[in-house]
Order: structure tokens, then sequence, then C-alpha cells
């Protein structure tokens, strides 16, 4: 429990890091770090499934397509950035201040829910557990990706054509 | 016959208007023409009952004429009076602008005023009682170029008394379940009274009593002076008080001892009073007259009000007395102004050498309202006086001043304006035969009606009352010597009182000055002379008040719609405009708030 | 019948991205166009029992789901049949570009399976899923052009979606958690005997169909979106995309799942209420055509939200009723203001004016579908919006209908201001050598507007159409 606890305040750490940093690079490693540590936290709570994928989509994937979105930004003119980075911490001090006022609000309150979660039917396999009761669901993941590779076409040929 | 004294004017009335200015002589042709034959058709009309009924828009009203003895009188006074006007007012009028109005709201007055008096259906006289409302209203606009205001002064005065008759009729109709006059006999308790009172409001409004007399002075000024000596002082009095001797004697059951006679005595001895006073001060020729057209008035309200035989006979006998001494004066007036250009007193004087005649019917006239023996005002007064005494030594006592001041009044108006001396007397010459000629015929009537007073009584008046004259005669001498003695006292008191007013001033028309500015009285004429005592202009003043409210309110609303409601909207508007400021971290934390918001609501619920 | 709907489309788009690059954009615009007119003529006929569904138990079991048709399933197949149908007449004629061309319309094909998918679902989740689909592939229609304002209207539209995903998924798991599965009749059985979460559960996922359906206060993207989103695009958005995605889903899921509750109800009605004024007052400042379009769009959802609010029957009736009435007006109303843009190459009503003269059949059609929004008989618009307030006073709403009733003098006002400034007065500099737009465009534009006055004139007969 205690490991979980300190792994949980990390992760907020990091994902106030993310937020409050002023360089994108930075941003988006906190990022990763913050999957990273999700990731850990899942494996803590017995969901591998779910540490997978978030490992391997956000702190892989995402990442990587940030990086290089990065890479093709300029650089800000020092001046710039400094006062940028004033703005930046001037708009975003309330968060912390919350996070921790909403975190000890909820401390006092301390109400146990229980509830019976369903149990697990027959999941030995995510694919035939998705293919057996979601196939609809599927058959929406394949608009969805259908409709992606029409954006990917349609921003892409706007790169070819310089515009 | 009955039919044609109504269209006949009225037909030539409008003829008259569709004539241009142009053909000079053919409207005052048409006027002389047609009031002359009204006057042969009323002639021959006297002595005559014709009753006249023709279905008109159902629910009991009826065009229904009835002539009887005492319609056929008003009748003649009426055609007389307009015969010997329409001659005047073509040597008057001649030359002047807008002669085709002057003469069809004329010859227009002269027809609806034969109407109402035919009129046996209330409706239907109201319905020449309106045209009466119109006729008048026009009269006064073609005057001077400030006539509008008075005009509408007086319509506005006429138009709300008129209201009230309307209203009155109504009632009567309700109360009666018949607008027929002759089948209409009410008594006057409860609603009754009501109906009695919102009648005699119209009819004392049209004689021009106090209250609603205070356009007559204005309209004096600015009017065309024939209007005055038809309208005012003949016509309106006739009908008015003709009206008021209807109600009073066949309408509704009056008795002696009633609140209403009480109210209607009260009337007329304040319109005597208040009136004379008025006119006692006044520099103007026609002006004073016009006050004395009012307090005569009094006179005769207060002897019908008396709702004894003497009172009645009295008021009655005074009305046709006065049509035909006020309208000599008048006339006397207008030939004045013509010959002179003025009726300011302060500008005249010495008249009586260069316009003989004109003086002389001036002071036949002027002796008899003043009430001198042996010419007509006096034997009527003195019946009044008698019917006054019988109901309270106070009424008497207000006659009798009254008839103090009037005496005054008309030294001080004689002397002002044929003694003495001014710049223009010597070259002022007598004025033409035409003029001349009705206000002789007018005071040769005030002459005889006196000297021989059986005539009028007998032929005319007496009729009138039937079975309430309770078989009594007042023809011939005054019964009463006291009262007789005591006029004569008052008479030579008014001389007095003049002699005194003269030496002390030394001119004839500062003869009432030492009365006019009399300590205390000074200030209330001053206060009635700036009509602060003049019930329209108060109640104009209320009206102006309340309108100014009205309209603030009523901007109040516009300015709720028009500026306030856009006003609101469009300030909203631009807020949400405002807020709108396109930045997603704004929206996000709007839908984060909203759903906050939704989620305690679904929890509290 | 059912499965069609779904699979007649998608074998469709596959079919025509196999063709020749030349065949393709007139292939597709040619299927797509018999596909939503197919649609519309069934959805219209079959509550008439002219067409029935056939073959549905064997469809089961061949895919392991089913889809069920219903009185509401229809209400927006034929909304979106016939939205699709105008969006994709107007697309022909505005959308220059041949290959923009074909991407729209395969992008209209994923919609178009999309809202047929919703329409017919009985599941929270594959709803959330079609949902997404519908939202990721308008994202992407909006960036068509690629304009910079198109950026940033999508932008803000990806990014309250996400935040309505968020309430959505969160609101699942609630399902989940306390319901052990996502079905509506798992759903609704367990409801019967719910605690607080399942009411914050339900509370979170109607915040996130008003997110997708823009009202007040989760509408911040809306306006830049309808504003920015290509002619064709804005028409199929703002005539059936957000109302399948919010409000239509919002029924389903009052109807079939959670049902009626004071609060609930209450929430629909404030928020509604907040929606018809604020909508209507802030397009009464709007100097773009197409923002106030879009402004008014939010003022009448909320008019279909108080309908719901009332938790009646005829309160039911009434919602569906202008949902259809919407879907026809406001599509014709974008149509119209396409063909303004087309035209004069703007959209600001500060330098139109006297449109009428130039352009008599889009000044009638658009007059028409204006009046028909403010409610004034005979159309259309006058009888749903006059069924919401007796809705609403019959059920004891006095204070809405009073708002109802004082906001479509708002609505009749931003129309009018509309209406005067670009089709009437003066023919404006700008537009003195402006011509009629080409048929293409009056097509949609005048079929609808010939529906607005249809729907009213018949609209006894219609109505049953909707009792049902």
């Amino acid at each position: 429990m205690n490991v979980l606890l300190l792994l949980l305040i990390l992760m907020v750490l990091a994902g106030l890091w993310s937020i409050l940093t002023s360089l994108l690079l930075r941003a988006t490693i906190a990022l990763a770090l913050t999957s990273v540590l999700l990731t850990v936290v899942m494996f803590q709570m017995n969901a591998p499934l779910a540490a997978v994928f978030e490992l391997s989509v956000c702190a892989g994937l995402i990442s990587v397509v940030f990086i290089s979105v990065i890479s093709l930004t300029h650089r800000q003119p020092l001046k710039e950035y400094l006062a940028r980075r004033q703005k930046r911490i001037l708009r975003f001090w309330p968060l912390p201040v919350l996070l921790l006022v909403v975190g000890v609000g909820l401390s006092f309150v301390h109400r146990p829910v229980h509830i019976m979660l369903p149990h697990p039917t027959a999941f030995g396999d995510i694919r035939i557990m998705m293919w057996q009761l979601r196939r609809l669901d599927l058959f929406g993941q394949i608009l969805v990706l259908l409709a992606g590779v029409y954006g990917v076409l349609i921003l892409f040929r706007g790169n070819k054509n310089g515009n | 016959m009955i039919i044609a004294i109504i269209l006949l004017p009225l037909i030539a009335g409008l003829i008259s208007l569709m004539v241009p200015d142009r053909l000079k002589g053919v409207k005052e042709g048409i006027a002389l023409f047609s009031t002359i034959i009204g006057l042969i058709i009323a002639a021959l009309l006297f002595k005559q009952n014709i009753m006249f009924t023709i279905p008109w828009l159902g629910f009991g009203i009826d065009l229904s004429f009835r002539l009887y003895h005492f319609s056929a009188f008003i009748l003649l006074a009426i055609a007389g009076f307009g015969a010997a006007i329409s001659l005047y007012s073509v040597a008057f009028m001649w030359g002047k602008e807008k002669l085709n109005q002057f003469y069809a709201y004329f010859l227009l007055t002269v027809a609806f005023a034969n109407g109402a008096v035919l009129a046996n259906n209330l409706i239907l006289m109201l319905f020449f009682w309106e045209g009466l409302l119109l006729t008048l209203f026009g009269m006064i606009i073609i005057g001077k170029k400030e006539a509008f205001k008075t005009a509408i002064k007086a319509f506005v005065i006429v138009g709300i008394t008129d209201l009230c008759l309307m209203l009155g009729i109504a009632l009567t109709g309700s109360l009666a379940d018949t607008f027929t006059m002759s089948m209409i006999s009410l008594p006057t308790s409860g609603l009754g009274a009501l109906a009695f009172v919102l009648l005699m409001i119209g009819a004392i409004a049209k004689a021009g009593s106090m209250p609603f007399h205070s356009w007559i002075p204005d309209a004096a000024l600015d009017a065309p002076l024939p209007f005055m000596a038809i309208m005012p002082a003949a016509i309106e009095k006739l009908l008015g008080i003709y009206f008021l001797t209807r109600i009073s004697l066949d309408l509704f059951r009056l008795n002696p001892g009633s609140k209403i006679s009480l109210l209607l005595m009260t009337i007329g001895a304040l319109t005597i009073l208040l009136a004379v006073m008025m006119a006692l001060i006044q520099k103007d020729y026609k002006r004073l007259l016009s006050y004395h057209a009012i307090s005569q008035v009094g006179y005769m309200i207060l002897g019908i009000g008396t709702m004894v035989p003497a009172g009645i006979v009295g008021g009655l006998f005074h009305m046709i007395n006065n049509a035909l001494y006020k309208s000599c004066l008048f006339l006397s007036g207008g030939s004045v102004e013509k010959q002179t250009g003025t009726t300011d007193l302060s500008k005249l004087g010495g008249l009586g050498k260069q316009m003989p005649i004109t003086f002389i019917c001036f002071i036949v006239a002027a002796v008899s309202i003043s009430g001198v023996p042996p010419f007509n005002g006096f034997f009527s007064k003195e019946m009044i006086y008698d019917g006054a005494l019988e109901r309270g030594w106070i009424f008497y006592l207000a006659a009798v001043l009254g008839s103090f001041f009037t005496a005054a009044s008309f030294l001080k108006l004689g002397h002002a304006a044929y003694f003495g001396k001014s710049e223009t007397a010597n070259k002022t010459k007598e004025a033409s035969w035409a003029i001349l000629l009705p206000m002789i015929v007018i005071a040769g009537l005030c002459v005889l009606f006196g000297v021989y007073n059986p005539l009028p009584l007998h032929a005319l008046i007496q009729p009138v009352l039937g079975a309430k004259l309770e078989g009594r005669d007042f023809a011939g001498l005054p019964t009463n010597a006291i009262i007789v003695l005591i006029t004569l006292v008052v008479l030579a008191a008014a001389v007095l009182n003049h002699w005194f007013g003269v030496r002390r001033t030394g001119k004839g028309i500062g003869a009432a000055d030492h009365i006019h500015y009399a300590p205390g009285l000074s200030q209330t004429y001053d206060l009635a002379e700036k009509r602060y005592f003049d019930p329209y202009d108060i109640g104009m003043k209320i009206a102006n008040w309340l309108a100014k409210l009205l309209n603030a309110v009523d901007k109040a609303i516009d300015w709720i719609y028009e500026k306030l409601t856009v006003g609101v909207t469009f300030a909203f508007t631009s807020a949400i405009r405002w807020s709108h400021s396109g930045n997603v971290s704004t929206y996000v934390v709007w839908s984060l708030a909203g759903a906050a918001v939704a989620i305690i609501m679904v929890l509290i619920r | 019948m059912n499965y069609l709907l779904i699979f007649v489309p998608f074998i469709a788009l596959v079919l025509v991205n196999l063709l020749p690059k030349k065949l393709r954009p007139i292939s597709s615009f040619l299927v797509l166009l018999l596909i939503l007119a197919a649609q519309s003529i069934f959805a219209a006929l079959a509550p008439f029992g002219l067409i029935r569904a056939v073959g549905a138990v064997r469809m089961e079991h061949l895919f392991g789901f089913h889809l069920l048709i219903d009185n509401l399933s229809l209400l927006l197949l034929l909304s979106a049949g016939i939205v699709g149908f105008s969006a994709l007449m107007v697309a022909w004629h505005s959308i220059k570009d041949e290959d923009d061309r074909f991407n729209f319309t395969n992008l209209l094909f994923i919609l178009l399976i999309g809202m047929n998918g919703i329409s017919m679902l009985r599941d929270l989740f594959s709803l959330y899923v079609f949902i997404e689909a519908i939202a990721v592939s308008t994202f992407i229609m909006i960036l068509l052009y690629k304009a910079r304002e198109a950026y940033e209207g999508a932008l803000k539209y990806l990014i309250l979606s996400v935040v309505a995903s968020v309430m959505m998924l969160s609101s699942i798991a609630l399902f989940i958690m306390f319901c052990g599965g996502t079905s509506f009749e798992v759903i609704k059985l367990s409801l019967v005997s719910s605690g607080a979460l399942a009411r914050i559960a339900i509370a979170l996922f109607i915040c996130g169909l008003f997110i997708k359906g823009g009202l007040v206060p989760f509408h911040g993207w809306l306006a830049d979106a309808y504003t920015s989103a290509p002619a064709p695009v804005s028409v199929v958005l703002a005539g059936v995309v957000t109302k399948a995605s919010g409000i239509f889903t919002l029924i389903r899921l009052l109807t079939a799942v959670i049902g009626f509750s004071p609060a609930t109800k209450d929430l629909l009605l404030i928020i509604g209420a907040i929606s018809i004024v604020i909508g209507a007052l802030a397009a009464l400042g709007q100097k773009d055509i197409k923002r106030m379009l879009a402004y008014s769009s939010i003022s009448q959802m909320g008019y279909i939200l108080v309908a719901l609010g009332c938790g009646t029957r005829l309160g039911l009736i009434a919602a569906a009723f202008h949902f259809l009435n919407h879907a026809i007006f406001k599509s014709q109303l974008f149509a119209n203001a396409a063909a303004v843009e087309e035209q004069t190459g703007s959209r600001d009503l500060g330098s139109l004016g006297g449109l009428a003269q130039k352009m008599p059949v889009t000044g009638i059609t658009s007059a028409i579908a204006s009046l028909s929004t403010a409610g004034i008989p005979p159309l259309s618009g006058f009888w749903s919006k006059l069924l919401i307030i007796i809705a609403l006073w019959v059920s004891g709403n006095y204070f809405y209908a009073v708002i109802a009733v004082l906001a479509s003098l708002l609505t009749l006002a931003y129309f009018l201001t509309l209406q005067r400034e670009a089709f009437f007065g003066q023919v404006s500099v700008k537009v003195s050598s402006v011509t009629e737009a080409s048929a293409g465009m009056l097509i949609p534009a005048v079929l609808l507007s010939a529906m607005t006055v249809g729907l009213g004139l018949v609209f006894p007969f219609v109505i049953k159409y909707f009792v049902r």
C-alpha cells in the first residue's frame, strides 16, 4: 500500500511537471514518465493488460510522435521565452495548490466505498473477449481508424503542396 | 310647415356655405330671405298644436316634433331675432372675411335651435343641441386670429356640459322607459334627482350660467359681434331656459320646497351677484355686456328655481325681456364699434350727440335691464322678487343687490360711452339704417312689453304654466307695493353711487372705481381678472398637469420598451460576446464547472 | 434492413475506394446520393407500415450483436438522410477540388454509418465508440481545406470532445462498476436500486452529451467549429451531427435507460432555458451569418431540451418534432449561407444587403426557414414550438413556458436582423454584380423549404408519425 501511495504521489508530481514546464521537450518527457509510473501502478494492481497498453501506446508511441513534431518547430528567442515562462507560472500556480486542497479535503471525508466489481468471466484472452462480446465496438473502432486515415491523407497532402 | 322651419335655414345655410366670397350680396340675400320667411312661418304656426312623429332609429328614438304654445313662442322669438340680426349682419359684416362661413353657421344655428325647440324626443333634441355646439365653435373661430383659444375653451366647456346632458338623457330615458318628452314625468328622488341635475347642467350651461360661463366674456372680444347678439344674448338663453323650464315643469315633478329648487335658486343668486360684480369693473363695452348676459341668466334661474307661479312667470318673462334688451345692447355696441372702430371705454366718449338714435336705443335697453319702471325689465324683475321673497329673504337680497350693481354699471357704461369727450367723438357719424332698424324695433318691443305687459304675459308666457298658474294673473301693475318701493330706493342708491364715483374720479369710466379698488375686493378682482376663478382655466391647469404626468408615464413605458428592453438585451449580448473570448481553456473551465454543478444538483435532489 | 443501414454504406465505401482513381469522385458521389435517398425514403415510409424490416434474426446470429429500429431511430435516420443529401448537393458545387470532394464523400460515408449506428444501438459503450467515430470524422471534415481558422475550430472541438470523452468514459466505468455491464437492459435493471454513485454516473454522461450537443455552458467549441467549417460540412454538422451525438443520444438514454427523475428534469429544464436565452442573445450580436446561425442552433437545442425536461409524452413528441424541424431548417439556412458565401465571397452582414433582388430563390427560401425557426404559422417550426410550449404549460413549468415564448421573440429579432441586413434593403456595392447561385446549390434549399411548408400545412397528418 505504501509503495502504491508513493507511486501515485510521484505520478501526480510528474503530471504537474509536464504541465508546468515551459519547454515542450521536457513536457513530453514528463508525460512519458507519468505514463511509466501509471504502468507500474497498474502492474501493482494486477492489471497487466492495461499496463502493457499504457506503456506501449502512451509512454512509447505518443512520445515518439510528440518528439518528432517538436523537432519540426523553431526555437523561440530567449527574451520571448523568458516572458512566456513568467506568464506560464502565473497562469498555472493555482493548480498545485488546488490539488493539495482537494486531496486534503478528500482525506477528511474518508468514506470507504464497498462495491462489488463484476466477476471476470472467461476473460482468458483479450482477443476472445473482444471478439465475442464487443464486435460492434470493433466495427466502430474500424470507423475511427478509417476516419484517421482520411485525416492523415488530407493533412499529408497539404504538406506536400506546401500550405 | 313644422319641418320647413327647420329645413329652410338648414338648406339656406348649406347653400351660403357654397357661395364664394366673390359674389357679394348673394349670401346676405339668402340669409335675409330665409330668416324673414322663417319669421312668417313662425308667426303662422303660432297658436297651433301639431304633433309629428316618424319612426326613426328604433329603440324609442323617433323623429318626433311637437308644436304647442311654449315651443311656438320660443320659435317665434328665435325667428324674430334671426330676422333682426340677419338684417343687422348685412350691414355690420359687409366686406369682411369668411362671410360664407359666418352666414352658414348663423343659419345653421337658427335651424338647430328650431329643431331643438320642436323636438319631442330627447335623443333628437340632443342631436340638434350638439349641432349648436359645432356652430358655436365655428362662429367663434372665424373671429380674430386669437379666437382659436377661445373657441377651444367654449368647445371644451360646452362639450363637457353636453356630456352631462347626454348622461342625463340616458338616465332619464332608462328611468322613464321612453325618450318621448311629452310622456315623461319623473319624481326627483334618488336617481331621478341625479338625472335632473345632469339635465339641468346641460340647460343652464347653454344659458350661460355660472360656473359654465367663462367662455362668454372671452368670446365677446374675439367673435364677430352679431354672434354675441344672437348666440349668448338671445338664442342660447332662450334654448337653455326653455329646456330648464321643460324639465322643471314637465319632465320632472318638482316641489317648491325641494332641494333641487334650493339648488337652482342658489346657482341663480350666485350667478347674479358674481357676474354683475365682474361686469361692474369692465372697461370694454362688449365685455361688460357679456358679464351682464351671464348675470341676467341668474335672474331667470332664480325665478324658475323658486317653483312658485310668480317666480316662474317672472323668470320666463325675464327670459324674453332679457333677449330683447340684451341683443339691443349688443347691437348698440356693434354700432359703436362699426362707427368708431373700438369698444374700449377709455377711448370712447361723447357719442350721445353724434349717434343719437343708437344712444336712445341704448338708453331704452339700459333702463330696461336696470329695472326702471315702466320698461319691461321692471315688471319681470318685480315678479322674480316676489317669488324669491316667498322662498327666502336671502335670495331676494341677492336679487336686489344684483339690481343695484346692474344699474350702477349701466350708468357707468352710458356715461363713459355717450357723455364726456373723446378724440374720435367729433368725426363719428350715425350708423346706417340697416344697423339702426333692428335696434329700433327691439327697443320698441322693450317699451311695448313694459307699458302693455298683458300682451306678452297673456299671449306668450302664462299659457306655458297652465294649471300651475293656480288661476293667478300677473299682468298689469305689480301688486306688492313694498317691493316696488325698495326697487326704487335701490335705483336711487345706484344713481347716488354713480354720482359719488364720478365726483371722486371725475370721469364716467371711473364711476365704479371705489368699488373696484375697495380693500379686500381689489385683490379678489385682480385674481378674477387673471382667471384664477375660471373653472375652465383651473380645469386646464389640472388637465395639463395630468397630461404631463401621463406623458411621463407614457414616456417611461416607451422607454421600457424601446430603450430598456433593447438596452438590456444588447448589454447581455455584448456581455456574452465579451465572455466568448475564443480561449479554449475558458470553455473547458465552463464545461467542467457546468458538469460540477450538474453533479451537485443531481446529488442533492 | 437494420444491418443493411450500416453495412451497405460500409461496403460501398470500401468498393468506391477500390475503383480506378478517375472514377472515384463521381461514383462515390452518386452511390452516396443513392444511399441517402433510399435511407430517407425508407425512414419516411417505414412507420406507416409500407416497408418492413426483415431478416433480423438471422443477421443477429451472424454478427453476434443486435440492432433495433424503433420510431426514434427512424427519426434520426430520416434526419440524417435528408441533411446528408443536402450537404452532398452543396458539396458537389462548393468544393472545387476533386480530391477534396472525394475525401468529403468518404468522410460523409463514415458519418452516415456512425449516425445510423447510433440510431439503432442498445449499448452504452458502443454508443460511445460510435460517437467518437463521428467526432473524429468531423474534426477531419472541418480541416478539409486546412484553413487557419479551421485548425482553431477543429482544435476547440477536439479539446472539448476529449473532455466529453473523459466524462462519458468515467461514467461508463462507474456503470460497469455497479451494473456489471453496459447494455441498456443491464443498466436499467440495476438502476432500480441505485445510490449516489449511479446519479453521478448519469450526470456525468449527460454532461458529456451536453458538450457534444453544444449546450450552454458546454458550448464553447460550437460557434468556432460551425463557422470555420467548409460550407457543406457546416450543413451536415449543424443539421444533424451534433444533434445525433448529443441530443439524440440523450433522448435515447432518457427514454430507454435512466428515465425521468426530478433531478434530471430540473437539469434538462435549467440547461435548456439557459441555452435558449444565451444562444438567442448571442445570436443577436453576431455579424457573421454562420456564427449567428451557430448560436441560433444552440438556442434551438435548448428548446428541444426543455421539451424533454417536461418528462411527459407530449414533451417527447414535441422534442422529436422539433428535432426533425431543426434538422430541416437549420441545414437549409446553412445551405443558404453557403450559397451567399459562394456568390459574394462574404458572410459579413455589414457588407451585404439587398441580396434578395440578386438571389431571389435564396432570399425566399431563407426567409421561409427563418420564419419557421422563429415559429411563425403555418410553417412547421410553429407547430413544434407550439407543442413545446403547450407541453411545458401542461406539465406545470409555467416559468419555462414564458421563457420559451419570450425567447421566440428574440429568435424573430435576430432572424429579422439577418434578413434585413443580408437580403432586404438597399443593394450594397459589394453585391451589385452578384448572380443567383447554381442550380445544385438551390436544389437542397428549395427542397428543404418545401418540406418546411409542407410539414406545416399537413401537420395534423404528420404528427401521427411522432405519436406512434
